[in-house]
């Protein structure tokens, strides 16, 4: 059996790390009635999110009804199941059903499609509880988003996490030292799956577990690419560069980014300059490879970049930090930031009716210009969120202000409308409520 | 005796755990597996050759017995990519209960590195929903193509490239029982053909055996069409000693009347330079003239044109320095 499952929390106390937000997800759970948001949990793989839904809904004697991603969730699977579901209380006698939809963040351009479209539907008209999960939220359809609470889920460290495993060492009749353990929590970089999953595999057919059993089977973390760069500086052999670039597992293009990231340890400009004459070199290499997907030409890239970046170094070491390339983070927030503006984009083109090449093109000084005048009117009419909103405003304290008290007097426009006719269907988010 | 046609990658592809050469490691960590009757999803990387498919197929021997192919299904990632793959033929093999009493099943996804992240983002809950009726094995060449969610899911075994005794170990078993006589320079050019791919070096023993059951150097370098080492090393020393005149003969030579292919070649001479003891700057020049070769060839250009400018660069890079 495997053990993630064996050992999947059944009860919310039996979670390693993030209290805080269990203690959120409890007391929301406690209190709930249909007017409450859908919590969002998100956050880094096997920090907890999907076991802390089901243990959830297990504490509180609800049922459960999950989707995720190896569903297919098209606009009418979603409705079939989902939909029925979110109006009708369950059969079984339970309260009420927790409805889980897994993995939001990867809903399926063509093989879902209408996915989001439903999903938005479902979050409007549910009479029962909803948790949505994702691991990046910036990746979530920004209509669903805005209608969800967001709950983080952080890496879970070390401290916290050795003694769950020393929990699961126990029942399994395992000897482990702790010295193990920490080694085991350490690798597993705040991933409480990687560290359960590494444990058991060292374990089969163990009864004494030692840190040499450990060794074919970490998490494939990056620690090899530290070796790598940590070798080209010091100056090792040609071809044992050239080995140890391929036993990495990362692919060339990978590697030479992290050489690229690594240029700024070299002591001059005139090493600097010498690196980057490899690299740039490499760099066209790739770049020809995935055109022509010829892949025979990687290797070129691979050699030329260690071994031109040796040359560089001239086998003086490493005397500061390595550290990923710093370009990855560029591109992680660039990326949120086209995200939101497509969305954004989309959202106009929808409401006004005009082209999004033509609004992109001719109108968005315009808009600039109008929400910069009457940001809380647009953030109604829109139903924008502050990052949206901070692209026309570029004031990240002011577009959050903006929203907030947007959010707030709509919020309260709402109760008064519910206290005078409690029949009406309720709607949350403010475009409705203007427009009937 | 029936002629043997059979292919031997097939033919001698071990049955047993035990049989597998040069993954000592690897091999007793499965094997334990095997007592215990139970194991997690594994994440087998690793390059072209060096036993994936056949410790995964083992694998299942070792659990399953005979009817091994009952609990067993193999899947071709490159071949069906798609999130509709894991969405039906994927889930529809793991939640069916395994056979003839068995536990659980074993889905062999080769080449998994293949799947777009969307696919791999669907296989990751099938993963954990079926565990207790199937398990996963996954394999790719670049095990950072596989999107962390999966592999926090999989114990991780690199399988390394095999090393020249691994090599010479399974050529001897298959030639005992093949009856050949191979003869020690020609075991040194099986393993340099080889590069480390157990399947390349049985064709290549297989192609000679055709020939004559008593193997000897020339003919694994005729039956691969590829140059002796002493040959390339022969070019680089014209190339690089500034006689273009000697390194175009040497080339002619190879490429008309041995029938080496243009690729084949920069490949050995891109080899050789590697390991060659030279000045790091002049290495990386030299290996950057044959990429753009590379590169030129496989965008259609002439490749006697090609061949000898590259000879005509490392004559001029060596001049200049």
């Amino acid at each position: 059996m495997d053990w993630t499952e064996k050992y999947r929390p059944r009860h919310i106390r039996d979670l390693v790390g993030n209290i805080g937000v269990l203690q959120t997800m409890v007391s929301w759970a406690q209190s709930w009635s249909p007017k409450d948001r859908p919590l969002i949990l998100y956050g880094k793989p096997g920090t907890g999110k999907t076991s802390a839904a089901h243990a959830l809904a297990g504490d509180m004697g609800w049922d459960i009804i999950e989707l995720n991603a190896s569903d297919q969730r098209t606009k009418a699977a979603l409705e079939k199941i989902a939909g029925s579901s979110a109006l009708t209380a369950p059969l079984s006698g339970a309260e009420h059903k927790l409805i889980v939809l897994d993995e939001v963040d990867n809903l399926h351009g063509t093989a879902d499609r209408g996915g989001a479209k439903a999903l938005l539907d479902i979050i409007k008209k549910t009479q029962q509880p909803m948790i949505l999960i994702a691991n990046i939220l910036q990746d979530v359809p920004a209509e669903l988003r805005s209608r969800c609470e967001p709950l983080q889920f952080r890496s879970i460290q070390a401290r916290s996490l050795i003694p769950r495993l020393r929990f699961i060492c126990a029942a399994e009749h395992l000897q482990c030292s702790d010295t193990l353990l920490e080694e085991v929590s350490t690798r597993a970089e705040g991933d409480v799956r990687a560290a359960i999953t590494m444990l058991q595999a060292a374990a089969i057919g163990k009864k004494v577990l030692t840190p040499q059993d450990l060794s074919s089977s970490s998490k494939d973390e990056r620690s090899t690419i530290f070796d790598l760069i940590g070798a080209v500086f010091r100056g090792r052999s040609h071809e044992e560069l050239v080995r140890q670039a391929q036993a990495t597992g990362e692919t060339p293009e990978r590697i030479v980014q992290w050489l690229e990231g690594s240029v700024g340890l070299l002591p001059d400009y005139q090493r600097v300059a010498q690196a980057y004459r490899s690299l740039r070199r490499a760099d066209l290499y790739l770049g020809r490879t995935i055109r022509r997907q010829y892949y025979l030409l990687w290797r070129y890239a691979q050699a030329i970049a260690v071994i031109g970046m040796a040359e560089a170094a001239q086998k003086q070491g490493i005397h500061a930090r390595i550290s990923p390339p710093t370009r990855w983070q560029r591109i992680g927030s660039a990326r949120r930031q086209r995200a939101i503006r497509g969305d954004l984009l989309h959202r106009l083109s929808s409401r006004y009716h005009i082209p999004e090449r033509v609004l992109r093109e001719e109108y968005l000084t315009l808009f600039s210009l109008l929400v910069e005048h009457a940001p809380e009117h647009y953030v109604l009419e829109l139903d924008l969120d502050a990052d949206a909103l901070n692209l026309f405003l570029h004031d990240r304290e002011r577009s959050v202000m903006i929203v907030k008290k947007v959010k707030e007097e709509g919020a309260a426009r709402e109760k008064m409308a519910t206290s005078r006719a409690p029949r009406k269907d309720t709607s949350p988010g403010g475009t409705q409520s203007t427009l009937f | 005796m029936e002629a043997d046609h059979t292919i031997w990658i097939e033919k001698y592809r071990p049955l047993r755990l035990a049989d597998i050469v040069g993954q000592d490691e690897i091999v007793q960590r499965l094997q334990s597996y095997v007592k215990e009757g139970s194991m997690p999803h594994l994440l087998f990387t690793g390059s072209a050759g060096v036993g994936k498919t056949t410790a995964a197929i083992a694998l299942a021997r070792g659990f399953f017995g005979d009817s091994w192919h009952m609990n067993f299904r193999e899947l071709n990632a490159s071949d069906e990519r798609g999130i509709d793959v894991v969405r039906n033929q994927i889930k529809q093999f793991a939640r069916i209960s395994p056979l003839e009493g068995a536990s659980f099943k074993i889905l062999f996804l080769d080449e998994a590195d293949a799947l777009t992240p969307d696919a791999q983002a669907a296989l990751r809950r099938t993963m954990e929903n079926y565990a207790h009726t199937c398990r996963f094995i996954l394999s790719c060449n670049y095990s950072s193509k596989i999107i962390d969610p999966i592999q926090s899911r999989c114990a991780i075994y690199r399988f390394a490239p095999l090393s020249p005794q691994a090599v010479k170990e399974e050529l001897h078993r298959i030639a005992k029982r093949e009856g050949l006589r191979v003869s020690p320079e020609a075991q040194e050019a099986i393993v340099y053909v080889a590069q480390g791919d157990m399947r390349r070096a049985i064709n290549a023993l297989q192609g000679a055996a055709i020939l004559s059951p008593t193997i000897e150097e020339n003919m694994i370098y005729a039956i691969t069409s590829t140059a002796r080492p002493d040959e390339v090393e022969a070019l680089l020393i014209c190339a690089t000693g500034g006689d273009f005149e000697g390194a175009e003969a040497l080339l002619e030579c190879l490429l008309s009347e041995r029938g080496i292919a243009p690729t084949e070649l920069l490949n050995q001479c891109y080899r050789a330079l590697v390991h060659r003891k030279m000045e790091g700057a002049l290495k990386v020049a030299f290996i950057d003239a044959i990429g753009e070769t590379d590169y030129r060839l496989s965008e259609g250009a002439n490749s006697d044109i090609q061949m000898k400018a590259l000879l005509a660069r490392f004559v001029l890079h060596t001049r200049q320095e």
